[in-house]
């Protein structure tokens, strides 16, 4: 594994961006209507219940990321397996990453530019990235962070001098009912992207001050929740529900209806650079993970080796997943839940943090003794 | 891959015969002695040194003592010599043949500041080619070398590259002791160390690295030593060739050192624990670690008041952005993306491209590279044919290219401002990165418009973000983003609350304001304020 080193604030804006990533764009519970944001906000929970399962984990094993500790817990062969599949199911995700941005850079401007190029000018660039190693891509991170932040406010600001915000598009509260929301927040708002956290048990033991892990990660996640949360209520406070909910893109639906002055208008790049520095971070962390987990795996001497071919590999997975962006949403809406992030989200970090305690509290016990 | 290797490994051996002698073989000591007879050393001086016309002997007799007054003509204060050295040495006359005649010579005849007794031709050549008389006497198996450097020098000047509205108007020249005496002057502290070495085989150059001890810290000084002595090259010309030997990545167009020809900017910087590097023949200094928000800095930010210079850097740091993306900009919202212009603005513009027959890439490209040839030929040419070329070329770039329909007349603009822009930037390096990269983006944009600027920036962050200079991030303090340390970046900081040094360079004695250094009002003054108005009423 690399030595890299990354400090408490680096890791928080890690958090952010990665959490907020590309759920800002595609991930909101549309089908909830006005209720969308009670979704999120339940899924955030979730996703820091399980975060304090991934943390339990992580301290029995602070230097070891979760495809080494794997093989310390249930043993080396089955360890292997098990790491080999979450190698995978990163790489999969950065893919997926990968084939949401290019969908969305071909749905909105570039229309007739090949899906193939615009993504694999951007995997180029995170494997550039990724060759410098994590210490440069934490520091990226912080750039971009303060870039994302101040468009942010700046959108945020131009969209309520426009007056578009009509609250009363978000009611009738809780018209779905407890029951959908829940329902809608373990299948859809928990996972994804709050359950992504699983991630960060790969990039945990390059924290300098891992003491703070805990509260740099859980602040880290509420702030991205409270961040999609306020963007979910502009986006129906502004569009209204029923085009909030064929809306492709609501965001973007939002940002280019900003018009002040008659001069600042069609902000779209706004909402383009945000897309630019979303993809890249999600990709970049999730291919990271990967290359740092084959690293590992298979005991090469550097990530560099790696670096390369698993980019091709990502690229290559991304045009393969889906025939046509229908096939991709539903994919990701249906299938991926189920069958990836429940059973590696939820199901192996639960069943491996069981083992793990009684494993450790059988070593507490012999430790006396000894 | 191994035919590449065996050609290097050919060139290596044939680099080896230089049968240029640089240095007296040390593991020799016979060699190296001077010999008790003066005449057969000046004679072997005279055959070294070829007969140079430069070489100036002077026989001399002391009584009973003869001897020779050896200095190179033109490197020296021939005043001096002549009036501290050769006329009190023919005031002498010994002729008791008890007196030790070298000893004598040394403390009471040469009337100069600093001698030194040399026994080795090593130190004696160095001492003869550096500007110093050489004094040799019969019988006597050492020499005396008085220093008498001195000769024409150009005198201090204002400076020509960094020019500041307010401070201090002198700036460095190619003397090594005049420079390091310019920074002497405005920091008279103990601390401030000076430390001296030779570099370059044949050039011989002298190099003094300054630092304030308990300032900078021990690691950087260290490591700059330690890069400084790993130099193995014939001659430096100038700082420039230390800047590209020790710099830690060559493959950047940004510089990880900073050149400056004030010695009012180097003396700040030393005082913020970086590392000066003087060397003799040249004007401009290096100061090491170098960081990214440096290069915006200039010395008016600190001489007027910070509500003035903040805005005016703010300002630096804009069109240091617009030097960069504003071709590419334009390229990329007339091909790719025009309904991003308002639509009136739009209309105007596709009606002057109406006839232009080239796309916007290769129309920016032709201005670029127009605009490009303009300046470095202003740059080279002989001052007498300047006026020509300025005319030409306002011609060229513009009503008469607009006219021939080469371009269209927001071409025109853009090309100004960004070369306008571009000169805005306080030091000469950081604009020439802006104005490399500028070409590489505006290929980017023409391929496919904003996405592409987008990752050319992108790449250039991810860039930045890896390089380091003398072991500190060049991004400090943004990435790694550290608050206490954002006194000098943006925002200048009035002085009172400019209180640390930078923590990334050091770490140790980060004072630099005291406390309570906000300026108040006295406290009567309010009242006695009322009392007038009082009486005025």
């Amino acid at each position: 594994m690399e030595t890299a080193k990354i400090s408490g604030k680096q890791l928080f804006v890690l958090v952010v961006l990665f959490e907020m990533g590309t759920a800002l764009l595609e991930g909101f519970p549309v089908q909830l209507k006005q209720d969308a944001w009670i979704a999120i906000l339940a899924g955030m929970a979730g996703g820091v219940l399980l975060f304090l399962v991934y943390y339990r984990l992580f301290l029995y094993y602070p230097d070891l990321p979760l495809t080494g500790y794997v093989e310390k817990i249930i043993g080396k062969w089955p360890g292997r397996v098990i790491g080999f599949i979450y190698i995978i199911y990163f790489a999969y995700l950065a893919a997926r990453g990968l084939r949401d941005f290019g969908e969305l850079l071909t749905a909105t401007i570039y229309t007739n530019t090949p899906i193939f190029f615009l993504m694999s000018i951007l995997i180029l660039t995170i494997t550039y990235a990724i060759q410098k190693g994590f210490e440069v891509l934490a520091r990226v991170g912080e750039i971009f962070f303060a870039a994302v932040y101040m468009m942010a406010v700046i959108g945020f600001f131009l969209i309520i001098f426009s007056g578009l915000i009509h609250l009363e598009n978000l009611k009738p509260v809780l018209e779905s009912g407890w029951r959908q929301i829940m329902e809608v927040s373990i299948r859809q708002t928990m996972p994804f992207p709050f359950g992504e956290m699983i991630l960060f048990t790969m990039i945990l033991p390059h924290l300098n001050d891992q003491k703070k892990a805990k509260m740099i990660c859980i602040s880290g996640i509420v702030l991205s929740g409270i961040n999609i949360t306020i963007a979910c209520i502009i986006n129906i406070a502004t569009l209204g529900t029923d085009l909030f909910l064929r809306s492709q893109y609501p965001l973007l639906s939002t940002v280019s209806k900003i018009q002040l002055f008659n001069f600042i208008e069609r902000l779209d790049v706004l909402f383009m650079i945000y897309v630019m520095v979303a993809g890249f971070i999600k990709v970049a962390i999730f291919y990271y993970a990967a290359v740092a987990g084959t690293t590992g795996l298979f005991k090469f001497k550097n990530h560099r080796q790696v670096t390369f071919p698993m980019g091709i590999l990502i690229l290559v997975t991304a045009m393969m997943i889906a025939s046509n962006f229908a096939e991709h949403i539903k994919e990701g809406l249906y299938i991926i839940p189920v069958y990836m992030h429940w059973p590696l989200q939820i199901y192996f970090p639960c069943l491996l943090l069981g083992i793990a305690m009684i494993r450790n509290r059988k070593k507490q016990k012999k430790a006396p003794a000894a | 891959m191994s035919i590449l290797t065996k050609m290097l490994k050919k060139k290596q051996v044939q680099r080896k015969n230089d049968n240029y002698r640089q240095k007296l073989d040390p593991s020799k000591p016979e060699e190296l002695v001077i010999q008790k007879d003066y005449s057969a050393n000046v004679s072997r001086i005279e055959e070294e040194l070829g007969h140079s016309a430069d070489l100036v002997i002077r026989q001399i007799n002391i009584g009973i003592v003869n001897g020779a007054l050896l200095f190179i003509d033109g490197i020296v204060d021939g005043k001096g010599i002549s009036e501290f050295v050769v006329e009190t040495l023919m005031d002498k006359q010994i002729s008791s043949r008890e007196v030790d005649v070298f000893q004598y010579v040394m403390d009471q005849t040469v009337a100069l500041g600093s001698i030194k007794t040399i026994t080795n031709w090593n130190d004696l050549y160095n001492a003869l080619l550096s500007g110093c008389t050489i004094i040799l006497l019969n019988g006597y198996n050492k020499a005396i070398s008085g220093e008498t450097r001195g000769g024409e020098l150009r005198s201090i000047a204002e400076p020509t590259q960094q020019l500041a509205i307010r401070g201090p108007k002198d700036a460095f020249t190619e003397t090594l002791r005049t420079n390091t005496a310019l920074i002497r002057r405005r920091i008279k502290s103990p601390n401030l160390w000076v430390e001296s070495m030779k570099i370059g085989k044949v050039s011989q150059t002298d190099i003094a690295l300054l630092y304030i001890k308990g300032i900078a810290e021990e690691e950087i000084i260290q490591e700059v030593k330690e890069r400084l002595q790993r130099i193995d090259i014939d001659a430096i010309m100038d700082s420039g060739y230390i800047e590209q030997l020790i710099e830690e990545q060559t493959f950047t167009s940004f510089p990880t050192t900073y050149h400056t020809e004030r010695p009012d900017v180097v003396s700040s910087q030393l005082l913020e624990g970086r590392v000066a590097i003087i060397a003799d023949g040249s004007p401009f200094v290096l100061t090491v670690p170098a960081l990214f928000v440096q290069f915006f800095q200039a010395p008016d930010d600190y001489y007027s008041r910070f509500d003035l210079s903040t805005s005016v850097r703010l300002l630096r740091i804009i069109s240091f952005l617009i030097a960069l993306i504003g071709p590419s900009l334009y390229i990329a919202a007339t091909t790719f993306h025009q309904e991003m212009i308002p639509t009136t603005l739009a209309i105007a513009i596709a009606a002057q491209r109406e006839n232009v027959p080239f796309p916007a890439f290769v129309e920016a490209l032709i201005m670029e590279v127009t605009f490009e040839i303009l300046r470095e030929a202003g740059l080279r040419l002989p001052r007498a044919v300047g006026q020509a070329v300025s005319i030409v070329g306002a011609l060229v770039i513009g009503q008469a290219a607009v006219q021939a329909s080469i371009v269209s007349p927001v071409m025109v603009i853009v090309v100004s401002i960004t070369a306008i822009a571009n000169f805005s930037t306080p030091v000469f390096a950081m604009a020439i990165a802006a104005r490399l990269l500028r070409f590489a983006l505006m290929v980017m944009a023409a391929l496919i418009g904003f996405y592409g600027i987008m990752v050319g920036l992108m790449i250039m962050a991810i860039h930045l973000c890896s390089l380091r200079s003398f072991g500190v991030p060049y991004m400090a303090p943004l990435a790694p983003f550290s608050g206490p340390n954002q006194q000098d970046v943006f925002i200048r900081y009035p002085f009172w609350a400019f209180k640390d040094r930078p923590k990334f360079i050091v770490k140790g004695n980060v004072v630099r304001t005291g406390e309570n250094q906000k300026p108040k009002p006295p406290k009567q003054s309010s009242h006695k304020s009322d009392k007038l108005e009082e009486n005025e009423s």
